[in-house]
């Protein structure tokens, strides 16, 4: 008698605590997931080690002064010419990498130009370096 | 008389944990600068440490003013919850070079070597 009993309740757990909990757990992820959608191009800052002299021949140096002037090969160069000046020099010296020298006052718009630019012309590498003030 | 739930538990279930990995809390930086236009501009999706400089060069994090000398303790403890973090600074076009440069090397002082500089991808 009491073992038919025990046998008929045994059947199931139930499930519906742990579903409230999955279910609010569901919405929680998806009500605070945010994809993130920023767009950026990647830029490196070269450590503080001192430069092996032996590559700096290899090194294609672009200045950005305080007045947004850029400076190729002690150049003045306009934006639309920066891809151009820097495809010539990649031509070159292939393996060179492009270092932007930018003034602190320079505005970090004309940077990214320049730096877009350095990459669409075919620069692996684009630094940058603090123009030392006067 | 009852009807079977188990497929719809698997389904839930694949989607708790679908969002539970996914799910990366970006702090956002709490300003809109107006961003440059870059070409080469490609997604981050790495880049849950958003930095923001205004057109005077104040830096925002976590919909806060903070000091230049803050972001390396910031940026560490995003790195210990999130050891792939990556950093992208998002600055106003006009804001002065010298402050992202600086805030470059703060963040790498932070342990984080993957930074970019925000940028809309030009559309063609």
């Amino acid at each position: 008698m009491r073992r038919r009993h025990r046998r008929a309740e045994e059947a199931e757990i139930n499930i519906t605590p742990m579903l409230d909990i999955v279910f609010i757990m569901l919405i929680f992820f998806i009500v605070t997931t945010s994809f993130i959608k920023e767009f950026g191009v990647d830029m490196s800052r070269p450590s503080n080690e001192p430069p092996k002299t032996e590559k700096l021949s290899e090194v294609i140096f672009v200045k950005i002064d305080d007045a947004g002037q850029i400076t190729i090969k002690n150049r003045l160069t306009d934006i639309r010419a920066v891809r151009a000046n820097i495809e010539s020099g990649l031509a070159l010296k292939p393996d060179a990498s492009v270092v932007i020298a930018a003034s602190r006052q320079s505005d970090a718009g004309l940077l990214v130009r320049v730096v877009d630019q350095a990459r669409v012309a075919g620069a692996g590498q684009v630094s940058l370096v603090a123009l030392a003030q006067d | 008389m009852d009807i079977n739930i188990t497929p719809m538990l698997d389904i839930v279930f694949i989607m708790l944990i679908f969002f539970i990995v996914t799910t990366s809390f970006v702090k956002e930086p709490g300003i809109d600068p107006k961003r440059p236009v870059a070409e080469t501009s490609a997604a981050k999706p790495r880049g849950n440490i958003l930095i923001g400089i205004d057109i005077a060069g104040n830096i925002w994090m976590n919909n806060r003013r903070i000091e230049l000398n803050q972001i390396r303790q910031l940026v560490e403890d995003a790195v210990n919850e999130n050891p792939e973090s990556s950093a992208v600074l998002i600055s106003d076009e006009q804001s002065p070079t010298g402050v992202l440069i600086d805030i470059m090397d703060q963040v790498r002082a932070g342990g984080v070597i993957n930074i970019a500089i925000s940028a809309i991808p030009e559309s063609t």
